[in-house]
């Protein structure tokens, strides 16, 4: 489990008095300053570069003292491949790292998932459930160990509402639905056995609803209905 | 809204019920609009007689529609010609009289099946024709010859019951007078043109709508004198072919009299399309709700169904909570639902809950109902094409219906932020979505890119595919038709072999294929 420890917070570390600080060159303590001012969203390499209008190897010899110095440190932002420079002491804000759902700027897919399941699984058992229950009853069942925020498990639900695994309904205050206030909001499981599979249409169902190349294949072109490996493959039983 | 695919389609269709030379009048036809004799013989290059023995054609199986329009001539005096217009609609209903036949054997009996399947082959007949036709049967099929008037009078009788079911109607006027509309007409073309302007869909329902039948005269065997056509003794006895010829050529030298009353019949296509679309309805309904939602809906369908004004009627006449719950009780499975059940399924299919009392009233938002189903068909194609991913990102826009920015769309997704661009842009390319920039400029220029499901757009271009998917369809069955027809020489042997198995499941295949995406069609173009 790769979130025991929450969502990461602001932190803010007193500097120290006797710093290195007082050991940089003019060069270095511009870039730093540029660095520090943009406290926890921190700076693109290249957007400091234009900044600071140095030259290439003395901006990079500025960078590497100051790294050196532990003065500051690169970070992982959701843009991956991108160098991302901050001050030492500030921790990456959720703007630049993506949100609660990323982990060392990765969306963390595999803990979402485990998070989606366990909703559909709690919505089926429950057959129908408000945001507020699902949320109760994540947080009762332990399962894990972080505290989710109300928003949290909305965006999880919303989510898989797109993946139309779940569906929204309204309420009617019968059967079902017998505690809940008639009006109210309420998810459901998409289909009656649990675990969903959008219905595949007509056109889906066949080799040129889903094909890529539809767009150049003609009756007596070079990709034809004749030729086609894709009906081929399809009527090959 | 006609495609380009829907035109080769359409050509496609009638090329193999009716051959290359109505085919092509009808190509002409359909990519130019509505032409005159003399420009369809230009530009078909035919002879005169092919030309017009291609529109007779044409005009008996009710894929044609004659009118004539005053033009000022070079005289100066005012002339009238004669032009015509052809049927995309009904050419394509032609894929489906199976589904038709299937309703009528279902609802009506066995002599209204052979009447309506008489009227499937020859387009329009007279009543004596179908008799005759009727009669002719009956002897060839060894029953009692004596029974001549016994024939007629089933005949009769199934006639009647498939005219109140509107399964069957009056043909329309053979050339009706169009009057010049009141803003000035720049061309008579439909071509890829004027498509735009949407003006030539107008015309067309100008065209129609003049030659359509007076309402009390659509089902009913009364002539416009008043004589019951059902009295009338026809003396001439011959045989369907010839008559049918002569109702439509001899008599005059466009293509129908005003002399004597000839009343012509065909199938009403309106009632049918009707029928499939509630079906359809009830279907999605039963799919994506439960089956006690689908009885409901079928019973104010049933209901409501002669108040329906057009085929794609928005919403169900408002009915009283008692008249739905007594429909209800009519159908077997819907006698185990309970007043409250009734009525909780009303709200399931979407119906306002205003009113409790006795006297409260509900409608349905049927095209609310098509409308989730054309979702459901395009997004199954989005997530098949494209996968998960991006089937999660159209559904957000499709139900957002505005501009949303790439990250947002990450965001609520669930999507990494790099590969998100990635993936709307290929539904931009093929286009799928449409696609704004937004330049911001503050200190440093931000551009965002923004998105959106523009339906009527999408629509078209789906259905525009599925047009061409259904020829490929055609075409492939063709094709693996002409393999087993090969391999039969090749082998000489009829029986038992594994390739011939493949030829004949693929077929199968393929056919049923068919059928379902003519279904889709019908969703995004007739419903
Ligand atoms: S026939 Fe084959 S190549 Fe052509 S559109 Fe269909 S699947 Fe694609």
């Amino acid at each position: 489990m790769s979130r025991l420890q929450g969502p990461s917070s602001l932190k803010r570390k007193q500097p120290d008095s006797n710093s290195p600080l007082d050991s940089l060159s003019e060069q270095e303590r511009v870039v730093y300053n540029v660095i520090k001012s943009k406290q926890d969203l921190g700076i693109w390499s290249k957007d400091l570069k234009r900044e600071t209008k140095l030259l290439d190897n003395m901006f990079g010899k500025c960078i590497k003292t100051l790294q050196s110095k532990k003065l500051i440190k690169e970070v992982a932002t959701k843009n991956k491949g991108r160098k991302h420079l901050m001050a030492a002491e500030f921790e990456p804000s959720k703007e630049i790292t993506g949100g609660n759902w990323y982990l060392d700027g990765n969306l963390d897919t595999e803990f979402i998932n485990l998070l989606k399941d366990q909703c559909v699984k709690l919505i089926y058992k429950m057959k129908v459930a408000t945001l507020e229950g699902i949320s109760d009853t994540i947080r009762r069942s332990g399962i894990f160990k972080v505290e989710f925020t109300s928003q949290q498990i909305e965006e999880i639900v919303r989510a898989l509402v797109l993946d139309n695994e779940i569906v929204e309904v309204k309420s009617n205050g019968m059967e079902e639905f017998d505690c809940i206030p008639i009006g109210k909001v309420c998810y459901k499981c998409a289909s009656k056995g649990g675990k969903a599979e959008p219905r595949i249409g007509a056109m889906a169902s066949i080799p040129c609803g889903v094909c890529p190349r539809i767009s150049v294949c003609a009756p007596d072109g070079v990709i034809s209905p004749k030729t086609c490996i894709y009906y081929e493959k399809w009527l090959d039983f | 809204m006609v495609t380009q695919y829907g035109i080769k389609f359409a050509v496609h269709l009638i090329t193999s019920h009716f051959g290359n030379l109505v085919s092509k009048v009808c190509d002409n036809l359909l990519r130019r609009g509505p032409l005159t004799l003399q420009l369809l013989i230009r530009f078909t290059e035919l002879t005169p007689l092919q030309v017009k023995n291609s529109l007779l054609i044409l005009i008996q199986h009710n894929c044609v529609q004659a009118f004539s329009t005053e033009h000022i001539g070079a005289g100066g005096n005012e002339v009238k010609v004669t032009q015509y217009l052809a049927l995309f609609d009904n050419i394509l209903h032609r894929l489906r009289f199976p589904k038709f036949l299937a309703i009528v054997s279902q609802e009506l009996d066995k002599d209204c099946e052979e009447i309506f399947e008489g009227l499937i082959q020859h387009g329009r007949l007279t009543l004596e024709q179908i008799s005759d036709r009727a009669e002719s049967s009956a002897k060839t099929g060894g029953k009692p010859s004596s029974g001549g008037p016994a024939v007629r009078d089933a005949v009769r009788e199934g006639f009647h019951k498939l005219l109140n079911s509107r399964f069957v109607e009056r043909c329309p006027a053979p050339e009706p007078f169009l009057e010049p509309p009141s803003e000035p007409k720049s061309s008579n073309k439909r071509g890829a043109k004027s498509k735009l302007a949407g003006a030539s869909e107008t015309e067309e329902q100008r065209i129609l709508a003049s030659a359509a039948p007076i309402e009390a005269l659509r089902f009913s065997l009364l002539t416009t004198s008043g004589t019951d056509l059902d009295a009338e003794k026809d003396g001439t006895g011959s045989s369907v072919g010839e008559k049918r010829k002569h109702a439509a050529v001899d008599s005059d030298e466009e293509f129908g009299s005003k002399d004597k009353e000839v009343v012509l019949w065909r199938v009403n296509f309106e009632e049918f399309i009707r029928c499939l679309r509630h079906k359809a309805c009830m279907e999605n309904v039963r799919a994506r709700l439960d089956d006690g939602a689908a009885i409901v809906l079928k019973a104010v369908l049933d209901a409501t169904r002669s108040a329906e004004q057009k085929v794609k009627t928005e919403t169900s006449v408002p009915l009283l909570m008692n008249t739905i719950f007594e429909e209800v009780m009519k159908n077997e499975a819907g006698r185990s639902l309970t007043l409250d059940r009734v009525r909780a399924s009303l709200i399931q299919l979407g119906c306002p809950s205003a009113m409790r009392g006795t006297d409260e009233t509900y409608s349905i938002d049927l095209k609310k109902i098509i409308e989730l189903a054309q979702n459901e068909e395009v997004e199954s194609i989005v997530l098949k094409r494209y996968g998960r991913d991006a089937y999660r990102m159209f559904r957000l826009l499709s139900k957002a219906g505005q501009l949303l920015e790439t990250d947002k769309i990450a965001d609520m997704t669930f999507v990494e932020k790099k590969e998100t661009p990635n993936i709307l842009y290929k539904l931009w390319q093929d286009e799928y979505l449409h696609m704004e920039k937004l330049v911001v400029s503050s200190a440093r220029q931000f551009s965002f890119m923004l998105w959106k499901v523009n339906k009527p757009i999408l629509w078209e271009h789906v259905l525009d595919e599925m047009y061409h998917a259904a020829l490929n369809l055609n075409q492939r069955l063709i094709y693996e038709q002409e393999q087993k027809e090969l391999y039969a020489i090749q082998q000489g042997t009829p029986t038992g072999s594994t390739e011939k198995d493949r030829l004949r499941n693929a077929k199968i295949y393929l056919h049923s294929s068919l059928v379902k995406l003519d279904d889709a069609l019908m969703l995004f173009h007739d419903f």
